[in-house]
């Protein structure tokens, strides 16, 4: 199997277009090759190669409309699809809120597809993970892992004339060093879109040394710490966030964003006037999807800028009853930052906490956005602009909100490794973030 | 409200010969679904019947191909997994469907020991050529990692096995029409938005039906098929003015079973019942946190115990093989049948056999038999889930069966059983416990859970929460959760359901390992009663 073309795709939607007896159909492909390393206790664990082609297909009749999913075979299978959707929506009960298939759309011109991260293979892996496993061993430190890659193609066709093809590839590896008494652990990762822009070594560096730097923790009193999060921290934070920017739920009083009597907060001053969230898919470094999963185009957006909530996520539906513009959800997150680095940070602050990752975060209360969750992986007290000591990890139970609102610093913002999203955030150094309990967990 | 039992009942028109009867039959399962000791094999007509019609059977030849290649490739143990999913999901927003959408995913994978190094490749490209370069492949790929390993993977020894199964079933649910499922979804949406002041009523039904054949180089070949059903109903109410709204969800638990377990989960007629505790829970009182005496119903708890106890005598946690993500275990290996995780009373037993149970099977995915073994014995640490190639870790000769992979595409790994806590032999009955409790809170149903990576500290939510004063529900209260460390959690257990109390809760998403995967596992247990810290999660409002 190799990647499916844009020209195989077209031709893949044109005979599910062709095969088409009901009102409209629209036909979403997804090709992959992908493949990964993972390794524990300093060596390979398990390596495979998954490949898949896809095919979904959205029948749409009058009101009612179904969605199947199936393997693409042939044209043969692939009719049999249709069919089976046709058949499926025709018995669909009808849904008011159905909306016709999304026209042609202009799409903002993104590379995501890099020839050598599309072409790694199991001798990839195999340097990569050597080389970070070469420094944990040198180091003396347990080491779990991971290396992934992936080369996918979407493409989204359907009977109103929209087609549109996106070539992705992406790479990400990842490591917990842990020492071996057990009292210490140090987590690092990189995830890019292309194999040159990661930097294996240093990842392994980064894990090791924090493992090393979190060997005996001490308790601390939970309370209200100012907290230098690093930019993973951040970003973990800010998706419980991403996800309430949806306009329904906040005209429908459901949100954090929904004003007391009614309505929806934008236009207001809700955060630090430092804060400014944007997506871009065509960001230079950065790229992402140029289209929504239903082919709308995902143009650049700033949710918030300066401190002030601009526009809240609208769906098709949504914008044709309440007379607004549709906002498809983002694929990718922009915090803006500063050319600060995390040194520069921590010598700024006088007594507060730096946390290098959150673990097992919950919505404790979606008005709030009030979250649950525990540090992990290197959680150290910061006393005097300096590293004092490693400290245990702590669960705090604080709402993004808080985060975006009490801002004391910002640092140059990263890509993150978060999966199915294109996250660049910075370190953020807050004040008032409150933990509540304490673990033993290293 | 009333202190009073009595005045509590009436008002919420619970009132009945056994007070908390309607309520605990909400707790999970529908009678009809209790445990069976044993294993409840299907009749063997029904297994037949379902698996002569198979499209895994036209490529069993594949399968068996790709093993071969494997072999002759240098692989010293290989195995192909034919895996076809097929989903059916229809969602009910308020008066109309919001999705139909279905799909079947169909591949084939290859598992392969070379150099004492697994290997795996998947397509689904199902032909000669394709399979016979996947098993390569494989070959390859594991050989590579033999120059990464300090010491070769070695499975402990199985017997041979031949066999077919298919989990239980009265109805096919993909046979039943799809007006019929959103006309019942339709119909308990509406009952649930007639009740006034209810805004919002969401609706699910989520099916899957999950088929494998296996077969290995050792010669084992096995065909098996699994129906597991999920109906769900939120009824969400708003109080605009106050800018606060509450949701409450249906605590019917997930099943490996048919549409039976739809129709036995009532939805339209238990929609009235879950918008009224919607409005309830809206207007509770906002709970006093502090360290409480807290009465865990089965709806509540099973996930308590997947996320304390399942995953922390995962044997490959332990190990550090999923340090990276998902993450370690509290517990060591060595101080297996030593240390104490509860009090004298707790007794887990890890179960896939249990009738009803999402991870009941006949054989896991190394064709190792399904069985029931203890995992905490009178509070002790005595068990836990292991595959062929983590066995021998402890000292064991043998794999507990706990063998998976969520698709052909993914590489099968130790995954949880049912893990279930064992009923108290008082005979205790709900009422019982909370008649004991002077001061507490009692909870029902899942709400937020979050737990660290080593299984200490947790955090738990839940659907409803009843303020318990003197022996009495008092009155309802929100914005409760409970943390505590599982070992002090476990300790304080003082009080435990008896048999007639026990239920199965479950859930289509226990997550693990990179690239993650998900399994579907059940938790069964009585209610129980513990210490924990209460917090207020009202974040203010």
């Amino acid at each position: 199997m190799t990647l499916l073309s844009k020209k195989e795709a077209q031709a893949i939607t044109k005979a599910a277009l062709k095969a088409k007896t009901v009102d409209a159909i629209a036909v979403s492909i997804t090709s992959e090759m992908s493949g990964y390393l993972r390794f524990s206790q300093n060596q390979a664990a398990a390596t495979g190669e998954t490949e898949r082609l896809e095919v979904s297909v959205t029948a749409t009749t009058g009101d009612r409309s179904a969605t199947v999913t199936g393997a693409y075979v042939d044209d043969a299978g692939l009719r049999a699809l249709v069919g089976r959707a046709e058949a499926l929506a025709k018995l669909a009960p009808k849904n008011p809120e159905n909306m016709p298939p999304v026209a042609a759309q202009t799409y903002l011109a993104v590379d995501e597809e890099d020839a050598k991260t599309a072409k790694m293979g199991a001798e990839e892996r195999f340097d990569l993970t050597r080389k970070l496993l070469r420094v944990a061993n040198k180091a003396r430190l347990d080491a779990a892992g991971m290396v992934s890659h992936r080369h996918r193609a979407v493409a989204i066709g359907n009977s109103a004339g929209l087609f549109a093809y996106h070539p992705s590839t992406s790479v990400s590896l990842s490591m917990t060093c842990r020492t071996r008494d057990g009292t210490g652990s140090g987590w690092a990762a990189a995830m890019e879109h292309q194999l040159a822009a990661i930097d294996a070594a240093a990842v392994a560096e980064r894990a090791a040394e924090k493992a090393d730097l979190s060997k005996d923790p001490e308790p601390v009193e939970p309370g209200a710490y100012t907290v230098i999060l690093e930019p993973q921290a951040v970003a973990e934070l800010l998706l419980f966030l991403g996800w309430s920017l949806d306009r329904r739920s906040a005209d429908e009083g459901r949100s954090a964003f929904a004003k007391p009597g009614g309505g929806t907060q934008i236009g207001e001053a809700l955060f630090h006037p430092s804060i400014t969230l944007r997506s871009d898919p065509s960001a230079p470094d950065h790229p992402s999807s140029p289209f929504a999963g239903d082919g709308q185009a995902l143009p650049k957006t700033t949710w918030i800028d300066k401190g002030v909530l601009k526009t809240l996520s609208t769906s098709r539906y949504w914008a044709a009853k309440s007379g607004v513009a549709a906002v498809p959800q983002p694929r990718s997150f922009i915090l803006d930052g500063t050319s600060k680095t995390d040194e520069e940070l921590i010598q700024g602050v006088d007594e507060g906490i730096l946390v290098t990752r959150f673990w097992y975060n919950r919505m404790l209360q979606p008005q709030s956005i009030l979250a649950t969750g525990l540090t992990r992986d290197g959680t150290f007290q910061i006393k005097g602009g300096k590293i004092s000591r490693s400290i245990k990890n702590l669960r705090y139970n604080e709402s993004p909100l808080t985060m975006l609102k009490s801002v004391l610093a910002l640092g140059t913002p990263k890509r993150v490794a978060v999966d199915g999203q294109t996250v660049v955030v910075p370190t953020m150094v807050v004040g008032g973030f409150t933990f509540s309990s304490l673990s033993d967990a290293v | 409200m009333s202190s009073s039992r009595r005045s509590f009942l009436v008002t919420t028109g619970l009132a009945s010969a056994g007070a908390l009867l309607p309520r605990s039959r909400a707790w999970a399962a529908p009678a009809f679904r209790e445990p069976a000791a044993d294993s409840a094999p299907s009749p063997a007509s029904q297994t037949e019947a379902t698996l002569a019609v198979s499209r895994l059977l036209a490529d069993e030849a594949l399968a068996k191909r790709a093993v071969e290649v494997a072999e002759k490739a240098g692989a010293t143990y290989a195995d192909a997994r034919l895996v076809l999913w097929a989903r059916e999901r229809i969602s009910v927003r308020d008066d109309h469907i919001s999705g139909v959408g279905g799909g079947d995913e169909y591949g084939i994978g290859v598992r392969v020991l070379a150099d004492g190094a697994w290997g795996f490749a998947a397509t689904s490209e199902l032909n000669r050529r394709s399979v016979e370069a996947l098993a390569k492949k494989a070959v390859a790929m594991a050989q590579r990692n033999g120059r990464l390993r300090r010491s070769p993977i070695e499975l402990a020894p199985t017997p041979v096995v031949t066999g077919t199964w298919v989990a239980p079933f009265e109805t096919d649910p993909f046979k039943v029409p799809l007006q019929d499922k959103a006309d019942m979804l339709l119909g308990a949406a509406e009952a649930a938005l007639r009740v006034p002041g209810i805004s919002h009523v969401s609706a699910s039904l989520m099916i899957v039906r999950e088929e494998k054949l296996l077969i290995t180089s050792e010669g084992s070949r096995t065909h098996q098929v699994f129906f597991r059903t999920m109906p769900g109903l939120t009824a969400s109410a708003v109080d605009v003015r106050q800018g606060r709204f509450a949701s409450r969800d249906h605590e019917v638990a997930p099943m490996l079973a048919g549409w039976e377990h739809v129709v036995g989960a009532k939805l339209v007629d238990e929609a009235p019942r879950i918008a009224q505790e919607a409005l309830q829970k809206l207007h509770a009182a906002t709970v006093e946190p502090g360290l409480k005496t807290v009465i865990l119903a089965p709806s509540n708890l099973w996930l308590t115990i997947h996320e304390s106890i399942g995953h922390s005598t995962e044997l490959d946690r332990a190990l550090g093989m999923e340090a990276n993500f998902a993450g370690t275990s509290f517990i060591k290996p060595e101080t297996t049948g030593e240390l104490r995780i509860g009090a004298e009373r707790v007794n887990f037993f890890a179960d896939r056999t249990q009738a009803g149970g999402l991870a009941t099977t006949a054989w896991d995915d190394e064709a190792v038999a399904a069985q029931r073994w203890p995992i905490v014995k009178d509070g002790i640490l005595v068990g836990w889930q292991t595959t062929r190639e983590l066995a021998g870790a402890i000292g064991e000769k043998a794999s507990r069966g706990c063998s998976y992979a969520d698709s052909y595409g993914s590489i099968a790994f130790q995954r949880m059983p049912n893990i279930s806590l064992q009923p108290g032999t008082e005979g205790y009955t709900t009422e019982d416990l909370i008649n004991a409790t002077d001061d507490g809170v009692l909870i029902t149903g899942r709400g937020s859970w979050s737990i660290d990576q080593q299984r200490y500290n947790f955090q738990f939510g839940g659907q409803t929460f009843w303020e318990i004063k003197n022996g009495r529900l008092r009155r309802p209260l929100r914005d409760v959760a409970y943390q505590a460390n599982t070992i002090e959690f476990w300790s304080s257990c003082d009080m435990i359901g008896g048999p007639g109390t026990y239920r199965l809760g479950g859930s289509f998403s226990d997550g693990k390992g990179e690239p993650g995967q998900v399994n579907a596992v059940s938790h069964g247990c009585p209610p129980a009663r513990f210490k924990a810290n209460v917090l207020n999660t009202g974040g203010g409002k």
